[in-house]
């Protein structure tokens, strides 16, 4: 039986509703407070499926290069039962220290910090650090802002660093960014982040359904018909 | 009915906020689902013991007098003050390599750097907590339409001053003054000075056509 039409409409709503959502979360985000009163973060939205799957597949590429980002992978399970995904950057922590020799990062003065070597972009390295932390703490006043508005709209939002480490190993970022964390953003009833089995990474709806009804309905069709 | 004078609604009510605010700080969305961050409230006389301490640093940082010259004027009037801190040190095992080591144990080891304004190294994901608290916190004010800024260097003096038992730190100022006071604060630096700042920072602001020098005197 075919969807009824109104229920269509529901689905079309739906998702017009993330997509309003995503940038009234956008605009939260960018007026929350940045530390020094000094703008650096941008919010960048991917609201299109394919965009967050290919996401998802480079969080899981990533996954397996250290033990300790097995999580990786449930997130990116997490990830694909998403609407939206907010990726918020840092532009100015990894090459242009706040210049107010705060010591956060433990070098002193930011002349100091400027002359450390960076850690290499390679595999097993999520952030070339050190990072400037006095700006990167911006993404968390960004990330509070769009995580209030969205407990304000009642959205449900799940925030992962593994989405702003895949980002920027994607390269789909602003070129000058040195740190970013995600919000992945859902319109549907029950939220997708929260109430998750242990080994969801392996047995979730998706998989569930491909195993259920992909591979065993054929059979079943092929044998009784 | 008893009459409640404006001043005692005002007070009262002010002290209901900050505790609301302490409660969205204390419940807001933290990585690694812990709760390790301190958080007190300040009264005027601390205030007026962190406002001291940045007007000594006169010399070494022109912002944070400003901030002591501000606070001075700020605890004439009901305000409240959220002091926020945590421990330097990485509990999450996230190897995520933002603090310039590969791994959170390799941080822990790293020989401690003391100043004034911090301990560190210290790690990106504790302060990120900290200061989603910190927002939380000046979410929550702004919603209960307090004024409000979030202070890194009052919160950086207070550290230095031993209110806290912190590494890091942050914090949010609200205030029930009759104009907001967090803003467009122009009072607190003369004149002159604002204009020697700008020609020294800003050169070329001056200057005409390609860069020549005009004689402004």
């Amino acid at each position: 039986m075919s969807l009824e039409r109104s229920l269509k409409q529901f689905e079309d709503d739906r998702k017009e509703a993330v997509r309003i959502a995503a940038r009234l979360l956008l605009a939260s985000g960018t007026t929350s407070p940045r530390v020094g009163g000094v703008g650096e973060c941008t919010t960048h939205i991917l609201d299109d499926a394919c965009d967050i799957e290919d996401l998802c597949q480079q969080m899981e590429k990533m996954s397996e290069e250290k033990k300790a980002w097995g999580f990786f992978k449930r997130d990116a399970m997490m990830l694909r039962d998403a609407d939206a995904v907010l990726i918020v950057t840092s532009l100015r922590s990894l090459t242009d220290p706040s210049d107010i020799n705060c010591n956060m990062c433990g070098r002193l003065t930011c002349d100091y910090l400027r002359e450390e070597e960076k850690l290499p972009n390679e595999p097993g390295v999520a952030f070339t650090g050190p990072l400037c932390i006095f700006r990167a703490n911006n993404i968390a006043y960004a990330i509070d802002g769009i995580v209030s508005m969205a407990r304000n709209l009642g959205i449900d939002y799940g925030v992962f660093w593994s989405v702003g480490a895949a980002a920027m190993r994607m390269k789909i970022l602003p070129k000058a960014t040195g740190f970013s964390l995600g919000v992945a953003i859902s319109v549907t009833e029950k939220s997708p982040f929260r109430d998750i089995p242990l080994k969801y990474d392996e047995i979730n709806q998706r998989t569930m359904n491909d195993r259920i009804i992909q591979r065993l309905w054929p059979q079943f069709r092929s044998i009784y018909s | 009915m008893a009459i409640i004078e404006m001043d005692d609604l005002i007070k009262n009510g002010l002290d209901r906020a900050l505790e609301l605010m302490a409660v969205a700080a204390h419940n807001s969305f933290r990585f690694g689902n812990r709760n390790t961050m301190k958080m007190v409230s300040l009264g005027n006389e601390e205030l007026e013991e962190i406002a001291e301490f940045c007007l000594s640093m006169a010399d070494m940082s022109p912002l944070a007098a400003r901030d002591g010259r501000f606070v001075m004027e700020l605890i004439k009037e009901p305000n409240g003050f959220l002091l926020f801190g945590d421990k330097r040190k990485s509990d999450f095992n996230y190897d995520c390599g933002a603090c310039g080591f590969r791994t959170c144990a390799e941080l822990n080891k790293a020989d401690e750097v003391e100043s004034l304004t911090a301990i560190g190294p210290s790690c990106q994901f504790k302060n990120i907590n900290l200061n989603i608290a910190a927002n939380a916190a000046a979410s929550m004010a702004w919603r209960l339409g307090l004024h409000c800024r979030v202070f890194g260097t009052l919160a950086m003096a207070a550290r230095a001053l031993e209110i806290i038992d912190a590494d890091i730190t942050a914090s949010v100022s609200v205030s029930v003054a009759n104009v907001d006071p967090y803003f467009d604060r122009h009072k607190f630096w003369t004149k002159d000075y604002w204009d020697e700042i700008f020609k020294k920072e800003f050169p070329t602001f001056g200057r005409g056509f390609i860069g020549a020098i005009e004689d402004d005197d």
